[in-house]
């Protein structure tokens, strides 16, 4: 028999993850599923667990000056809705599962399950964004590509939980995302495409690309970036990319067709950003 | 344990384990059928309720996130006025033919109305993006969706 828990307060949970291992568990979205089991029966946890979903100190959106800072617990849905979040960071959100989903699907559970797939994260990846997690002991923040070690592989500690996301406020001129899967809605991406820019005066200041889906993690350079901003050289820059680029054949999608419509597309972009059409 | 939330306006008690989904305790504990298991995946949009308003689906709800809060299943929603307009709707264009896929669709129906958005072609995809039907090639329910005019369904 398993052990459920459910605290009411941060401070309960701190306790209860510093008194055992626990399964942390939000929406339920991913979880329910992965546990599935017979109709009418429980599901196939075989670790303890702590339901979060009921803390209201881990919920909603705030930003200071420099920062966006979104709770853990936050709803895809109340990220689709915020009129403090620009359209960059709404859209991937929107464009995730389906409104059903949507609506109890957490932000921390997309990060923290690390999924190859996770759609968040190449968003998170190009926008530098940082995890805060809590425990017991203390607070860490962590860059999201320290964060993530791999296909369901993160940093986390047994006694933390991810607080919240924090993502630096850029002069984003512009933006692309593309997300492609066999359909629409409710569907695994078979690779995803993050791009956005900046400019001074007229002239790029930064590019910021990440491509997700492909590798276990997703892909960014920012050597590349910073390259492209001095030589404008779109080949080179994907050449570069290119490198980092390690895909496999899977159900979803080949290696070849990622990589290449991936790149094709991240060449589009830096092309209209070059020759200065508006899509800002 | 013990678990309290409020089903179809009425205050209930079950005792269930927190993980349980609600799924399993509307249609075995209350016997309310209305709601279909389809894919159990969140894919198929059968098992959608109102959870304190908006749609979800109750295959992927745990009960402990139920806990004080307010269900409505397709029961509870068909004694409104709302759900007869959506119904009328649903068999003047033929919109049904097995049935299954039915309340989930009614149920997001409903959930898209309340966004108070236009209904266009987009926002009806987008708002039963969520829910499969594999009778109808879906145009009869995008029909009757769009024949829904936000006015009629608002001044009600």
């Amino acid at each position: 028999m398993i052990d459920c828990r459910r605290p009411e307060t941060v401070d309960q949970l701190m306790e209860i993850l510093d008194s055992g291992k626990y399964r942390i568990f939000a929406g339920g979205t991913d979880l329910m599923i992965r546990k599935r089991q017979w109709q009418g029966a429980e599901r196939r946890f075989d670790e303890d667990i702590v339901f979060i979903d009921q803390i209201d100190e881990l919920k909603g959106i705030t930003e200071d000056k420099e920062h966006y800072h979104i709770k853990t617990c936050t709803s895809h849905n109340n990220i689709e809705k915020s009129l403090v979040l620009p359209e960059y960071i709404r859209l991937p959100y929107r464009l995730m599962g389906n409104p059903a989903i949507r609506n109890v699907a957490s932000v921390g559970g997309n990060v923290v399950n690390a999924a190859q797939v996770a759609d968040s994260l190449p968003l998170l990846y190009a926008l530098d964004a940082k995890i805060l997690l809590k425990s017991k002991s203390g607070s860490r923040i962590l860059n999201i590509d320290e964060f993530i070690k791999g296909k369901y592989k993160t940093d986390i500690r047994e006694n933390e939980f991810l607080y919240e996301i924090i993502i630096p406020k850029y002069h984003i001129r512009g933006f692309r995302y593309k997300k492609v899967g066999s359909r629409k809605a409710s569907i695994l991406s078979k690779f995803s495409v993050v791009f956005l820019y900046g400019k001074k005066e007229d002239k790029i200041d930064f590019i910021k690309v990440a491509i997700g889906a492909v590798n276990e993690c997703p892909v960014r350079n920012k050597d590349a970036e910073e390259k492209f901003i001095e030589n404008h050289d779109v080949e080179d820059f994907l050449a570069t990319m290119r490198k980092d680029l390690h895909g496999e054949d899977d159900k979803r999608s080949s290696k070849l067709y990622r990589e290449e419509i991936s790149l094709r597309l991240v060449a589009e972009y830096l092309n209209e950003v070059l020759r200065g059409d508006s899509y800002e | 344990m013990i678990v309290e939330f409020k089903l179809n306006g009425e205050d209930v008690k079950v005792e269930t384990g927190l993980a349980m989904r609600l799924l399993d305790v509307i249609r075995n504990d209350f016997k309310l059928t209305g709601t279909k298991e389809g894919c159990a995946e969140g894919e198929c949009g059968a098992c959608i309720v109102f959870l304190d308003g908006m749609i979800v689906n109750s295959c992927m709800v745990p009960m402990n996130n139920v806990i004080g809060r307010e269900v409505v299943t397709i029961e509870g929603f068909s004694k409104t006025d709302r759900y007869k307009i959506i119904e009328k709707a649903f068999m003047e264009e033929g919109a049904v033919q097995c049935g299954f896929c039915t309340p989930g669709m009614m149920m997001a129906t409903e959930g898209l109305l309340r966004l108070g958005i236009a209904l266009t072609e987009e926002n009806i995809k987008e708002g039963l993006s969520g829910n499969i039907c594999r009778c109808t090639g879906y145009q009869a329910i995008y029909r009757a969706v769009r024949k829904l005019s936000q006015e009629a369904v608002l001044n009600d």
